[in-house]
């Protein structure tokens, strides 16, 4: 009978640590849900109102090199001149978000952004990105 | 007996399965090692941040290279033990003798009214206890190897559109995932090779032996001897 109950308390035991574990990893991934909705927003803000550099800041460095590299010019124009040229659409609001480990898409109304989880947050490492059939993204921002 | 003794006799004792498990866990943490610098190199080519030993531990990455494996060898028992309930090999000590095919009887078995005084109880119970116990080797490997597969293609997901998304791509959903290239080559590389690896030790056994080891033949016992283990 003891050993019954002790059986009893440790499958109890198990199964409430599997719930707060299961609690605690689907608040985590909402959170970084959350984190990352919350940058693609202030990237499609600072597009608006024209904050290049606050812009040129929310780039992951390999996407920040090469558009600087494609363009022969720093950052903040190189920016300037994707705006103009299109490459970097008005966004709209947020549609959807996908977290995949350290990964994320965000579907706007007019745009769709890539990010990646960095040390300091999450950084843009595409933009400007059109879905295309059997095949991925074509983005007007991305890395080399 | 003195405690070191007692410890010495437990490790002589049990030593097939603690050197297993040591060894599973060694390997394992090569395994973590080495399929971190992996990601790693891949991460760094794709201009991405390393990560650390913790978050490759709990990553999807890790999960489903573990998961994989482990499924596979799990179906590999299942089916070993319930195939040679049913299968023969001729002269290989992995089978059972010829014209023995089958569950056997209750006599054979010692269950039901057969059960002896030292038994396991559930050996001599009627009903669904006693059907449950006469298989549930059988059972726990199956279900082991459900549950990892399951495992598999949960990690798998989230592996698989971790990577899609690095890729600018779209993800996939669950259902998009198991009818994927990728969960099926995953899959099947795996079983090749545990089917060959039995198929190998059913027939290598008929002519080869391994002196003192209970998986060869004793090593003078002839080629066409059946069910014979040293």
């Amino acid at each position: 009978m003891r050993g019954r109950r002790q059986g009893r308390a440790a499958v109890r035991g198990v199964v409430l640590l599997l719930a707060v574990a299961g609690a605690g990893a689907c608040g985590a991934v909402q959170e970084r849900r959350d984190a990352a909705e919350a940058e693609a927003t202030r990237f499609v803000l600072d597009r608006e109102a024209g904050r290049h550099a606050l812009l040129c800041a929310a780039l992951a460095p390999g996407t920040r090199d090469e558009l600087e590299e494609t363009a022969k010019s720093g950052c903040r124009e190189a920016i300037r001149q994707a705006i103009e040229e299109d490459d970097l659409p008005p966004a709209g609001a947020v549609r959807a978000v996908d977290v995949w480990g350290d990964r994320a898409r965000v579907v706007l109304e007019g745009d769709t952004l890539f990010l990646s989880q960095f040390p300091g947050g999450w950084k843009v490492t595409a933009a400007g990105c059109e879905p295309r059939r059997d095949q991925p993204y074509r983005c007007g921002i991305k890395g080399g | 007996m003195t405690s070191a003794g007692r410890a010495g006799r437990f490790l002589r004792e049990n030593s097939l399965g603690l050197a297993f498990l040591a060894g599973f866990l060694l390997t394992l943490a090569g395994q973590l090692l080495a399929g971190r610098a992996e990601m790693n190199n891949d991460l760094v080519a794709a201009g991405l941040p390393a990560v650390g030993l913790l978050a490759y531990a709990s990553s999807s990455d890790f999960a489903v290279d573990v998961t994989e494996n482990w499924q596979s060898e799990y179906l590999q028992f299942f089916l070993y033990i319930f195939g040679t309930v049913w299968l023969l090999q001729r002269g290989s000590p992995e089978s059972k003798e010829l014209g023995r095919a089958g569950t056997e009887s209750d006599h054979d078995q010692r269950t039901g009214a057969h059960a002896r005084e030292d038994s396991p109880r559930w050996a001599s119970a009627r009903g669904w206890r006693g059907l449950v116990f006469s298989r549930s080797l059988g059972l726990v490997m199956g279900g082991i190897f459900v549950l990892s597969w399951l495992a598999q293609s949960i990690t798998g997901t989230a592996a698989y559109n971790e990577e899609r998304l690095r890729d600018l791509d779209g993800p996939v959903g669950w259902s998009g995932y198991v009818t994927s290239a990728d969960f099926w080559s995953r899959t099947l590389q795996n079983w090749q090779s545990e089917l060959l690896a039995v198929a190998s030790m059913a027939v290598l056994s008929i002519y080869l032996r391994q002196r003192g080891s209970p998986e060869s033949k004793p090593v003078g016992a002839p080629h066409t001897a059946t069910g014979v283990e040293g």
